[in-house]
């Protein structure tokens, strides 16, 4: 009998650990979009900026194309209301003042959306040159927006 | 009767004017970032090879360059303090904001050779240690570099304070190396000899050092020192069956 109720126990602390709630889901996934969103970015960096000699053009459509397609998923809804308190795979950095200025979030949401769609346009052209220049304008976006809502660390 | 003393030997002056242009370009392309944080990364690597080199030179320099000159001990910060400390080169408040500037500046360097600003870049040595410790670093090297402006502010008080309230010239001796003093003020006039052999060495070990670090030749060294690639766990072989 009191074997039968640990096992309850034990089980619904278990399921409690795992089963997170919506805040540390949005902030979950932002994360590992961002992250996804930044490895693409470092390898188009790589072949573009660092070392031209090695740009493979496929590459880097494949990249921006990924790049692209995440920053155009949606991923405002990931910034729900009490996202700037909780843990994800880590503490969200995100600031309370990004609910404080919703016009500067969207003109820097907007921005980066747009450059980040520019940017895979670019790189059909297949010339390091134009593809730079829009690397470094999508770049200034992701600035703008951190340097506003992230707190440091 | 004034006489002209040699006190700063050029390769001094060269490295403190040149960390005067490269920290400026520093800060600036630091607090701006974006598109200068590669920059930012190049003009560090250069903070290194200076201060690497003033760090040898401290000890191969001429008489008051060297470290034992002016080394803030506690006999000499007391005379100090008591008004009869004498000499040519750094008193002992000077010494200890020489050593405050280069620690300061070290510290920046090693940090953010571990930094990364979130975006696209990342320093030599950020393939070393998971983002998290990075970001951390990188926390702290953006929050040292207002400890350093505040540093560099106060170094630029002071010899204002010499000129304006001691009536003493600093900035013309950092510029020419040379200072005026009575020829009977009883300072042991002492500059020593440039041995052009120590500089060659400390010069070719300073940009040696930047440049490897620079080009990933120490983390790659350290990478297979350590074998970071290495299983988490170990394997253990099973053993033999017994039939």
């Amino acid at each position: 009998m009191t074997r039968k109720w640990g096992l309850v126990v034990v089980t619904s602390l278990i399921s409690l650990a795992v089963q997170a709630g919506p805040i540390e889901d949005q902030i979950r996934y932002r994360q590992s979009a961002y992250s996804f969103i930044g490895w693409n970015f470092g390898k188009i960096k790589n072949q573009v900026v660092d070392h031209p000699e090695t740009y493979n053009k496929d590459q880097v459509v494949a990249a921006a194309n990924a790049l692209a397609a995440t920053a155009n998923s949606g991923l405002g809804a990931l910034f729900g209301p009490g996202t700037d308190k909780g843990t994800g795979w880590k503490p969200t950095r995100l600031k309370a003042e990004f609910f404080q200025q919703p016009e500067d979030v969207r003109t820097a949401g907007v921005a980066f959306i747009t450059e980040a769609t520019a940017l895979a346009r670019a790189a059909e052209s297949g010339n390091p040159e134009i593809i730079k220049a829009q690397f470094n304008k999508t770049s200034e976006t992701c600035k703008g927006c951190h340097d506003k809502f992230r707190a440091k660390e | 009767m004034l006489q002209k003393v040699k006190v700063w030997d050029w390769p001094l002056r060269l490295f403190h004017w040149g960390l005067v242009l490269v920290v400026t370009a520093a800060v600036v392309t630091g607090k701006m970032g974006g598109p200068l944080a590669d920059w930012h990364g190049r003009l560090g690597i250069v903070v290194l090879g200076l201060v690497v080199f003033r760090l040898l030179w401290g000890f191969v320099g001429t008489t008051h360059s060297r470290f034992a000159d002016f080394f803030p001990t506690p006999a000499r910060l007391l005379a100090y303090g008591r008004g009869v400390w004498q000499g040519l080169g750094h008193n002992p408040l000077g010494g200890l904001s020489v050593l405050a500037l280069l620690g300061l500046l070290l510290l920046q360097v090693v940090s953010g050779l571990f930094a990364n600003d979130d975006i696209a870049f990342e320093g030599p040595w950020a393939v070393l240690v998971d983002k998290s410790l990075s970001d951390r670093l990188t926390a702290w090297h953006g929050r040292l570099s207002w400890g350093l402006l505040g540093l560099i502010g106060l170094h630029i008080a002071a010899v204002g304070f010499y000129a304006r309230f001691k009536k003493i010239n600093l900035l013309l001796p950092m510029m020419t190396g040379y200072k005026r003093i009575a020829a009977d003020d009883g300072i042991p006039i002492s500059s020593g000899r440039l041995e052009p052999g120590w500089l060659l060495v400390s010069t070719v070990m300073a940009a040696g050092l930047a440049l490897s670090v620079a080009n990933g030749v120490l983390p790659d060294r350290f990478i297979r020192l350590l074998d970071i690639t290495a299983p988490a766990v170990d394997i253990e072989e099973p053993e033999p069956a017994v039939l």
